[in-house]
């Protein structure tokens, strides 16, 4: 298993557990079996902070395509759509976060989990795939967030 | 003793955002210290089944509302209106700070409504306020009692039609400035129980010219039309969850998912609202390019096991100058023919 790498977002550390793959889309991913478990990469989390609202337009069962819009989250620092990360289909959303989003803060790579898909996970990047990712992207992103918060 | 009584509506925020919480307990704690206002708090507008205790109450209050909602308050405002809470729209003079970036094209020339308007309007007023305007009570509790003194100096101006209230005194002894109890159904327990969440079109019928292509580009049976032939909502819960495409395709941005991110669906009053909070949407995966209404409606036919129709049914051909007229079945199906790309 590859060990676990961290990406310093300015002075945070955002973990990425080795043994997890990622999505694009900051999601990470455990496999057991067929199942596919997703949840928000730390790195996600540290952009958005506390969860306050999450909401999914999709029910336990549907199909998506790759990107298909499925839900929406708001917190204390940010607010998007969420996108699948995988096409194929989503078999259970996590329902305790509809009442209480706050393992997504306290528990990132355990109870924090978003929902299970079955579908074709190949196309998901390793750690340090996602790791140089982050590396990659981590100018523009910064600009992203400055950008949006100067225009306030 | 004030003989009328406003009745303030304060709607929840859904989910569990502490600072919304905190604002309306402090505009609640506020409210209620004011002689003449009646307060009842009810949960999130938008959710509210036709079941629910809160809608039942809204239906009950029968005078002059102020409704402080998590919404744009045209769209609390038509919200009302299509449960029958009726009453006219009763102008706020709270205004939200400027925006730094103000680049209003439209500004200026507020053009006159050219919808068809409500019907059946009672003589009262119904003001709804948006709560995402102030960070602190303060704004809102001066608002509402601006506007309880306003409604009062309108009802006394006004010819005395009847003398009900004095009957309902006689034998009672003389209250003092309490508030009356509260009707014993609407206990706050009821009141507050949280509700489904709900997602379904509202229609501003301010802007509504009744001219249908809702009801034809819509493939779900959310519209029809009613027994005056107006059009309107007739099956909220067959609307699918988190679709707006409908109201891209209005021509006159007359409907409004009042949970919708985009201001301009959720019901703004026109101009651009600018975000408080980053938008991550890009970042997470979402595209650049505004979601075309029927690749949003296309994906809900599929949902449904249904074949998708691209831009085959309902799309309204609005090229510039272009007379509308209504597509008749040979239109639909060369139409038809030119979206199978053969």
């Amino acid at each position: 298993m590859p060990d676990d790498l961290t990406f310093l977002m300015g002075k945070f550390p955002a973990v990425l557990p080795g043994g997890l793959r990622y999505a694009r889309n900051h999601m990470w991913c455990r496999t057991e079996e067929d199942r596919h478990r997703f949840g928000f990469t730390s790195y996600a989390v540290r952009l958005m902070q506390d969860v306050y609202f999450l909401d999914w337009s999709l029910g336990d069962g549907d199909e998506v395509h790759l990107l298909q819009e499925i839900g929406h989250i708001e917190t204390s620092k940010a607010e998007s759509d969420l996108f699948a990360p995988l096409a194929g289909t989503i078999v259970l959303f996590n329902r305790e976060l509809l009442k209480d989003p706050t393992p997504i803060n306290l528990d990132v790579y355990g109870s924090g989990w978003l929902f299970e898909m079955a579908g074709d996970a190949a196309g998901l990047m390793t750690v340090t795939d996602y790791h140089q990712f982050l590396a990659e992207n981590w100018e523009k992103t910064q600009r992203m967030i400055k950008g949006k918060i100067n225009e306030d | 003793m004030a003989r009328h009584r406003l009745t303030v509506v304060l709607s929840q925020a859904q989910g569990k955002n502490p600072a919304k919480r905190a604002l309306e307990e402090s505009i609640a704690a506020a409210l209620i210290m004011e002689p003449g206002l009646d307060v009842s708090i009810i949960p999130y507008l938008y959710d509210l089944g036709p079941d629910h205790t809160g809608r039942l109450f809204l239906e009950s209050v029968k005078g002059d509302m102020v409704v402080l909602s998590w919404l744009f308050p045209r769209a609390a405002y038509w919200l009302l209106d299509r449960i029958g809470v009726k009453g006219h729209f009763g102008e706020s003079q709270l205004k939200p700070p400027a925006d730094v970036d103000e680049e209003d094209e439209e500004a200026g020339e507020p053009e006159p409504p050219k919808g068809i308007g409500a019907v059946g309007v009672p003589d009262r007023q119904i003001c709804c306020l948006d709560l995402r305007d102030f960070k602190s009570h303060e704004p809102y509790v001066e608002e509402v009692t601006r506007i309880a003194q306003e409604c009062r100096e309108r009802r006394e101006a006004m010819p005395k039609t009847n003398g009900t209230a004095a009957l309902v005194q006689l034998g009672v002894v003389l209250r003092a400035e309490e508030p009356p109890a509260p009707e014993p159904r609407f206990a706050p327990e009821q009141l507050l129980k949280a509700p489904e969440r709900r997602w379904y079109p509202v229609i501003d019928y301010s802007r509504c010219t009744n001219c249908m292509e809702c009801i034809d580009f819509c493939l779900f049976g959310v519209y029809g039309v009613d027994q005056l032939d107006r059009l309107f909502v007739e099956n909220q819960d067959s609307c699918k969850k988190g679709c707006p495409a409908c109201s891209r395709v209005c021509p006159e941005q007359a409907i409004m998912f009042p949970d919708h991110k985009t201001p301009a669906i959720a019901g703004a009053p026109g101009g651009a609202v600018s975000g408080l909070k980053i938008d991550l949407t890009r970042l997470f995966g979402g595209g650049d390019a505004i979601a075309i209404a029927a690749a949003e409606r296309d994906r809900e036919l599929v949902a449904d096991g249904r074949q998708a129709v691209g831009l085959t049914v309902g799309i309204p051909k609005r090229q510039a100058d272009k007379v509308q007229q209504p597509k008749d079945d040979l239109d639909k199906l060369t139409d038809a023919l030119d979206a199978l790309d053969i």
